[in-house]
């Protein structure tokens, strides 16, 4: 599953008042056939995508190998490693999530409170891992806790804690902060004349009034690191596995398709249930709303100022230091320094794994990133309105489904599906644009659908009143209003699709892989001249990653400002 | 969460302005898939040059699907370039169990021409979902009978290489202890060797997998996981591959595990791979721990080019490329050519290597894998 920074915005209902005074109020009524149409084709297109290859898997674990259509679910079900492996994933996306939220709320509270140089870049460092591909985190944490690291923790749970931690950090702060941000400024004041001291008014008036928010980031990284697939691979070395990685193993290493299919039935249950844990938590809806102004105070005092330092040395720590421990490592060959790693991108090397040269997979990634991308967009624009138009609706609910299904099984499946007579894709290089695509359509949908409720209706009454046509409203009121979104979708949607592993990694031919399928393969050959390479390559899809992610940034922050908020 | 903001800075803008600004984002749009599909179709056009030759037109290479641990014999190749006029171009990806499973999943829309590194453990899975087209009849005949597979199997998988798979221990290692290196399986189990063993896994490996029958043949489908178990109580470490052990986890490699899963011919390849640094090999073998190990090729249904995939599944079996086997792969050749001083003088081979024959794989293979499974991981 690819996350989105605007992932936690996903089942949140329209608020009712937004309803009523929506830009898509008029829809009713006149003969508004056409646009509908083109919406109801691509939401159609996205749930044929999408639950076709899902219920392909899921056959699977009722389609025997010799005797009983319950075979297999007997044999994954009645074994006791399977419940191990079950626990495991739970447990650590328990432990991941818990951490994540220890280190990000005070974090949070930190940047929202104090006003301090250097803040916002702060804020987008401890961004800049939840944008960049997970393999690419993997392989940064790979480089501090791996064999030419600080610590060699191989083989233990320790790394792929901290991938998570890396990873989602982003989640917690920016979720939480936002909550925070948007407390009512006087709260706090309130409180301290009441005689509540600063430690109490926080602890005691601030906190629970984002405890909602404080949940609804906990259940998302707990979701995010329940399908994490990338991170694992990456670090577990085949000891350390989540029913994600069980499900890869079976069907790639096993030829398991059975045995696949019952833990990828099992995952979906278990992603439906922590997305509804989600939605009940949203749906109650957060605290007083009050915008805040010029937000924050200088930090005065040593205790304010220690609070300002633990907080910015631990994004440091956390978010900068695997980053540059990549860049070390791909200057790093042998125990020696060298740019070798750099200047053997171009060709394939003997011995790495890899049987193209990691600059082909540059090109394959960026080809099929902008294909997948502008698939997205194209699907997300024409499906925007059905959704907007009905909140929960069928169409909303359609355009969630690529993330109810794990990656790994959008991937399994549309390799299951695209080999059968008489079409069989899997030759065709469209396979991974659309897996791409079904990816990042939820997260396109996801940053315009806001800006699309948020347009003032009087804007289109006025264009109707002025004889203009439904279609005419769409292109040249609506569509040109939501241009910042869309522009941030986008980008999103490209960088999600260039770091897209889970799904790729299925139905990406072996002489045709993307960056993160390269990656993988590089590091998957231990103490090999792989390793810096992979390196190499990190540092290549961070550069493209930090080119689009400021991009993002700066769009969401000079318009609409909501893309990048949890 | 924040709240729902409703972007008014934005609807109020000028609307000739926001729909200038539409057409500049919506043009960068249009223009970015507009080229990324060109470029893609450039490609696809690309790929399918490369991959479906017209027919009447000779193709100019032709692939070969194996593991990645996989050496070309370069000099063979040449010459199967110079005769045929067609490259041998290698797709790997993974350990021969992988590399399996992958063409499986594509069974019918093939990465390839021709498999190659299909061994016996492995074999009568390969026979699923119609992966393999026939071999034209009569290639296999120079090769012994004991190595050919009967029936469908061996009408469609030609054997190239053998080997054995063995436990092997750093003769160093034990020497610089005063200690004996273990001599078989029981000394493998004994606390006088714990923590000393590596092996790879039959999950992934095709070395780990074989082991594992070895271990059924030697002490029987009852008795083999308590042997396991045996061995998991005196620290076995697994490792997903072969790579992994030998190659990280090994003492001569400069791991910390002093005995480790191999070949019995991995103690040439040591001398050789030295380059003059090592005049003797620094295994020794545990002979009793052999298993005996054949690879095969096949061609794939639905190749782009069948019958240059048929021609190098025979060429695989010429003197040529037979003889080159062993110092690239350290491999056994199956047919009848001169294996090179360093494998007569140091290549090990138990006279009896343990095996199970190829139908009771088939019907146990999954399940005692599953076994293996749910008592060690």
């Amino acid at each position: 599953m690819i996350p989105s920074p605007a992932f936690p915005q996903l089942m949140r209902r329209r608020p009712r008042a937004a309803a009523a005074s929506g830009s898509v109020g008029p829809s009713r009524t006149g003969p508004r056939r056409r646009l509908p149409t083109v919406g109801g084709v691509a939401v159609v297109a996205v749930a044929v995508a999408v639950l076709v290859p899902a219920a392909a898997v899921a056959l699977q674990a009722v389609t025997p190998r010799d005797a009983q259509w319950y075979d297999a679910l007997a044999r994954i079900l009645s074994s006791g490693r399977t419940w191990r492996v079950v626990a495991a994933t739970v447990a650590q996306a328990a432990v991941s999530c818990a951490l994540t939220v220890v280190v990000g709320v005070p974090v949070a509270w930190v940047l929202e409170r104090y006003r301090f140089r250097g803040r916002s870049a702060v804020r987008v460092l401890a961004t800049v891992p939840f944008v960049l591909p997970s393999v690419v985190v993997a392989a940064a944490i790979a480089a501090v806790l791996g064999p030419s690291g600080l610590v060699d923790a191989r083989g233990t749970w320790w790394p792929i804690l901290a991938a998570h931690l890396c990873f989602n950090l982003a989640v917690v702060v920016r979720t939480v902060g936002a909550a925070l941000a948007a407390l009512d400024p006087d709260l706090e004041p309130s409180a301290r004349l009441l005689g509540a001291g600063p430690v109490s008014a926080a602890l005691r008036v601030q906190l629970p009034a984002v405890v909602p928010a404080v949940a609804a980031a906990a259940v998302v990284v707990f979701l995010f690191c329940l399908t994490s697939f990338g991170v694992i691979v990456v670090l577990g070395g085949g000891a350390t596995t989540t029913v994600e990685v069980e499900i890869w193993t079976r069907a790639t290493r096993q030829f398991d398709l059975p045995g696949a299919g019952v833990l990828a039935v099992l995952q979906l249950v278990a992603v439906v249930a922590t997305l509804s844990v989600h939605a009940a938590i949203t749906r109650r809806g957060h605290g007083t709303t009050k915008e805040r102004g010029g937000a924050g105070r200088r930090p005065a005092g040593a205790g304010d100022r220690a609070a300002v330092l633990l907080a910015v040395a631990l994004v440091l720590v956390i978010s900068l230091v695997p980053l540059l421990a990549v860049l070390d490592r791909s200057f790093l060959s042998a125990g020696r320094r060298t740019v070798t790693n750099w200047t053997h991108l171009g060709s394939a090397t003997a011995g790495t794994g890899l049987s193209v040269s990691p600059l082909d997979a540059v090109a394959a990634s960026l080809r099929a990133a902008g294909v997948a991308a502008a698939l997205a967009v194209g699907v997300a624009v024409a499906a925007v309105r059905a959704v907007a138009r009905r909140p929960g609706g069928p169409a909303d609910r359609v355009l969630l489904l690529p993330l109810g299904v794990s990656a790994t099984t959008l991937g399994l499946g549309l390799l299951l599906v695209a080999g059968r007579p008489p079409l069989d894709l899997r030759r065709s290089w469209w396979l991974v644009p659309v897996a791409q695509a079904l990816v990042a359509i939820p997260l396109v949908v996801r940053v315009v659908l806001p800006s699309l409720r948020g347009l003032p209706g009087s804007m289109l009454d006025a264009a109707a009143l002025l004889g203009a046509g439904p279609r005419a409203r769409w292109w040249r009121v609506e569509l040109p209003m939501l241009r910042r979104a869309l522009g941030a979708g986008a980008a999103l949607a490209v960088i999600a699709c260039l770091g897209e592993f889970g799904a790729t990694v299925f139905v990406a031919r072996t002489t045709d892989p993307t960056m993160p399928v390269a990656i993988e393969r590089l590091m998957s050959r231990p103490g090999g001249a792989g390793f810096g390479q992979a390196m190499a390559l990190s540092c290549l899809l961070v550069l493209v990653c930090a080119a689009v992610i400021s991009l993002v940034d700066r769009w969401a922050r000079s318009g609409d400002g909501e893309a990048l908020t949890f | 969460m924040s709240s729902q903001r409703a972007p008014q800075r934005t609807a109020h803008r000028p609307l000739r302005g926001a729909g200038r600004r539409l057409g500049r984002v919506g043009a960068a749009v249009a223009a970015l898939a507009v080229v990324s599909t060109l470029a893609a179709c450039g490609d696809g056009a690309g790929g399918e040059e490369d991959t479906s030759e017209p027919a009447g037109e000779a193709a100019d290479r032709v692939v070969l699907v194996t593991y990645d641990s996989f050496a070309l014999p370069e000099a063979a190749a040449e010459e199967f370039e110079e005769r045929t006029g067609a490259a041998i171009e290698v797709v790997a990806r993974g350990d021969a169990g992988t590399t399996l499973a992958t063409a499986l999943l594509s069974a019918g829309s093939p990465e390839g021409d021709v498999i190659f590194g299909i061994d016996n453990t492995l074999a009568t899975r390969a026979l699923s979902e119609d992966l393999l087209d026939p071999l034209p009849e009569g290639v296999v005949d120079g090769v012994p009978e004991r190595y050919r597979l009967d029936g469908e199997a061996g009408e469609r998988l030609a054997p190239v290489d053998t080997g054995q798979v063995c436990v092997m221990a750093d003769t160093e290692w034990y020497a610089e202890r005063d200690l004996a290196p273990p001599s078989g399986f029981e000394d493998l189990a004994d606390p006088a060797y714990a923590d000393q063993l590596v092996v790879s896994s039959p999950v992934t490996s095709s070395p780990g997998l074989a082991f594992l029958l070895g271990t059924i043949d030697r002490y029987g489908e009852d008795g083999w996981l308590d042997y396991w178990q045996r061995l998991e109580d005196n620290g076995v470490r697994v490792r997903p591959s072969w790579d992994d052990a030998y190659n990280t986890d090994y003492t001569v490699s400069g791991g910390d595990r002093p005995a480790v899963l191999s070949y019995g011919s991995s103690p040439p390849a040591e001398v050789v791979f030295s380059e003059g640094e090592r005049t003797e090999p620094a295994s020794t073998v545990l002979e009793e721990t052999c298993v005996e190990q054949v690879e095969y090729a096949g061609v794939l249904a639905g190749a782009p080019n069948p019958q240059l995939a048929a021609e190098l599944v025979e060429f695989m079996l010429e003197p040529a490329w037979q003889s080159e086997l062993p110092l690239t792969n350290f491999v056994f050749p199956v047919t009848d050519v001169e294996l090179p001083e360093e494998f007569r003088r140091w290549a090990t081979t138990a006279d009896e290597p343990l095996g199970l024959d190829p139908d009771r794989i088939d019907a146990g293979r999954e399940d005692w894998v599953e076994a293996w499974r749910e008592q060690m991981e």
